[in-house]
């Protein structure tokens, strides 16, 4: 084993790295930061480093050309041993790292460790999740499949809305006026070189300064952050009452790091590869695509935004946005850092993760789209068709043929875009039902000069029998008045008989 | 070199495994092309249940399981109907040549998928042949209505199953309850051809006089939703 110690000292006496990673390894930190709070940060460089081993692997293989890249990826999926495993741990592996870096941020945010001296950590932070979601949208984009090809339609129709240089943006970004051979490269080049390679750098920079400045201690109620006593009183602690990082921080950091690889390896074996799914070829339109996860919420945003606010939000608000959070730590780099002291803090956080949550569960059923697929798929529920007449049956049909069923559901299948109309017929009178299709309203379109009079005739009958059996249909109180009081007299007649049981309707004069 | 050698064989069966872990890939792509889908359960998912139902029965139009009516129509026809669609009823046109999203292999597909996979489309009709798809005859509306009353006025007598309303009327075609009178739709209990009169299957001549009486019974302004005021 002589050599072994020979050449570690060969090396040594020319690199000098002992010392230095010496004081790194055992520089004090405060005893109460030895928590589990504070593994996410390790965590999310651990992620990145399974990010890099395994996208080398990828990159191994992967074609970035239009024509190319989806039959490569398909070939990892069926051909390669253990390909759609390096596959789906690279897509898990990328997901983990976002829900991490964004944890990781969360409690930075919360513990107030942002203010005085670590603003540029920060800093350097929120530039990392920039960085981090950037591989994520890239990354979707190198996935070239139907989801990648229209992402990517809607994000350089984002950035065409620019004022001025929109169009120069789009050519920079596609290389080119549209998704072409260019495009792939291009963003190949992204994901590969250009993202990675600064966030390594300004990683490793965070890092950095994360030794340098040492670990924030455990927030605690009254002991405020003062630009003039900090550094004195963080020594003070450290030096009192702290513990070497390693091994007394490090090993939970390497459990948490342990299992969080371990959990993509069950997520990749479990649930397997992202697609590709449809080939991306804009011809196909009847496809639907979807953004990834981390970008559900941007989708279902931009679908309940008026279209008159779009460009404003989009522009502006990621400007506010990033402006906001690099400006924090500078407004609030002093003061406490404990979250039972700072109410705004805990609301913001609250606010942003339930609005965040909100709009991400929206994009995961879309209600604001219409099925356009269900009227002809999703069948209506044999207890709604049980013991109809033929016209009944027949409005059946026309609810379906019609496309009824695209946005209103029936037996919880259908588009969600209109109200459900499993009970229609007891909020709606008949009248009020026919006057719904024919005129619309209330976000409906009007479908008078799409229907015949038959066929309205015939959909309001059966929309008519959707209600539970213990509960009525909805009648006008007119007509409930009219048909009482003759009752009462003695006289049997209704002014309004169903044209499904009456030959004789056909005599009415047309345009009801 | 015990411990090494039992890890290289854990990782060994662990690859070999891997192919059968719930998260690999089903052979195939994820997504195929819509119009690369042959698949019959898919294609008729995806095209017909909504309104024929799923497994061609139950739906709110007729059931294309229905055993008569698959050994009485042939492929023409039907590939006809689903390429077209039919006049003055719901039926959508699907072929791509009509403007659909079907292609002419996947129609053929859907009617093959028809005849063989349905446990329906094995039995054979019993008894007679049914009258043809279409006819040369020519239908009398007063024998239609005789024929009526005594072969569908039994249960369609009944105000719930009255199908002589306009508004029935002017959505089905001729062909329609031509269909519907010989094939019967057995999935709701109506009867066929051969047990509208028990003993005394329908011939071709009384079909088309029910289907012109029936006809006959159409109006210029159907779909009227009230009687007229008294």
């Amino acid at each position: 084993m002589r050599w072994v110690k020979q050449t570690y000292n060969w090396l040594e006496s020319r690199l000098q790295l002992e010392g230095p990673v010496k004081d790194a390894v055992l520089h004090p930190v405060p005893r109460n930061t030895a928590s589990w709070w504070y593994v996410f940060g390790s965590a999310a460089f651990t992620l990145l480093i399974l990010q890099i081993v395994t996208g080398i692997l990828l990159a191994l293989v992967y074609v970035p050309s239009a024509g190319e890249a989806w039959n490569s990826l398909n070939m990892l999926n069926h051909q390669l041993p253990l390909g759609w495993f390096l596959r789906a741990m690279h897509g898990w592996g990328s997901n983990f790292m976002v829900a991490i870096v964004l944890i990781h941020m969360a409690q930075v945010f919360m513990f107030g460790s942002y203010k005085y001296p670590r603003e540029l950590t920060w800093i350097l932070g929120v530039f990392l999740l920039l960085m981090t979601l950037g591989m994520a949208f890239t990354g979707q984009v190198l996935r070239f499949d139907q989801d990648s090809y229209w992402g990517l339609g809607i994000g350089a129709s984002i950035v065409s809305r620019v004022p001025f240089i929109g169009r120069s943006l789009v050519h920079l970004l596609l290389g080119g006026p549209i998704i072409a051979g260019a495009t792939l490269t291009r963003f190949f080049a992204l994901h590969v070189f250009i993202i990675p390679g600064a966030l390594l750098l300004f990683a490793c920079a965070h890092v950095w300064m994360v030794l340098k400045l040492g670990i924030n201690e455990w927030p605690m109620p009254g002991r405020a952050v003062r630009r003039s006593t900090y550094i004195a009183e963080y020594n003070k602690l450290t030096h009192e009452d702290g513990i070497p990082f390693f091994p007394g921080a490090f090993w939970k950091d390497l459990y948490f790091s342990g299992a969080i690889i371990a959990a993509v390896v069950v997520c990749a074996a479990v649930f397997g590869p992202y697609g590709p799914s449809g080939q991306p070829d804009p011809t196909i339109i009847r496809t639907v695509p979807k953004p990834d996860f981390f970008f559900l919420w941007i989708y279902a945003l931009l679908a309940y935004l008026p279209p008159s606010l779009e460009t404003p939000f989009l522009l502006i608000a990621p400007v506010l946005a990033i402006a906001g959070l690099v400006a924090l730590p500078f407004m609030a780099g002093e003061g406490e850092k404990s979250w039972h002291r700072r109410p705004i803090a805990v609301l913001t956080l609250v606010t942003v993760a339930v609005i965040w949550g909100v709009f991400t569960n929206l994009a995961t059923y879309t209600p604001w789209s219409p099925k356009m697929n269900a009227w002809s798929s999703d069948t209506v529920p044999e207890r709604y068709l049980h013991g109809l007449t033929p016209v009944e049956r027949r409005g059946a049909i026309v609810f379906q043929a019609m496309q009824c069923r695209n946005c209103h559901s029936i037996g919880g299948q259908g588009g969600e875009r209109g109200p459900a109309l499993d009970s229609v017929a007891t909020r709606l009178t008949e009248d009020q039902l026919i006057r719904q299709v024919i005129q619309g309203g209330g976000n409906m379109p009007a479908y008078g000069k799409n229907l015949s009079p038959s066929q309205v005739t015939a959909l309001v009958s059966f929309l008519d029998t959707l209600h539970p059996h213990n509960q009525p249909e909805a009648v006008d109180s007119a007509e409930r008045a009219v048909t009482t009081i003759p009752a009462e007299t003695g006289a049997k007649s209704s002014t309004k008989v169903k044209a499904s049981a009456s030959p004789q309707a056909s005599a009415a004069p047309a345009g009801n | 070199m015990k411990i090494s050698a039992l890890a290289g064989c854990v990782l060994l069966l662990a690859i070999m495994g891997c192919s059968h872990l719930p998260g690999a890939p089903k052979p195939g792509v994820e997504v195929p092309r819509p119009d690369a889908i042959m698949n019959f359960a898919d294609l008729y998912h995806q095209n017909c249940a909504g309104c024929h139902g799923n497994h061609g029965m139950n739906g709110a139009a007729f059931d294309l399981a229905n055993s008569t009516y698959l050994n009485w129509i042939d492929d023409a026809t039907l590939r006809k109907i689903i390429a077209d669609g039919e006049t003055d009823v719901q039926m959508p046109a699907f072929g791509r040549s009509a403007g659909g999203f079907l292609t002419d292999a996947q129609i053929d597909a859907l009617i093959h998928g028809m005849r063989t996979e349905w446990p329906a489309a094995d039995e054979k009709p019993q008894g007679q042949t049914p009258p043809p798809y279409t006819t040369a005859l020519k239908g009398d509306v007063a024998r239609g209505e005789q024929v009526y009353q005594s072969a569908c006025a039994r249960c369609h007598r009944e105000s719930t199953q009255s199908i002589t309303s306009p508004t029935y009327l002017s959505l089905v075609n001729d062909q329609t309850l031509r269909t519907l009178i010989i094939a019967g739709r057995p999935d709701i209990g109506q009867p066929d051809w051969e047990a509208d009169i028990p003993g005394h299957p329908l011939t071709d001549q009384q079909v088309t006089d029910v289907v012109a009486w029936l006809a006959s019974l159409r109006t210029m302004t159907p779909g009227q939703p009230y009687a007229q005021p008294h």
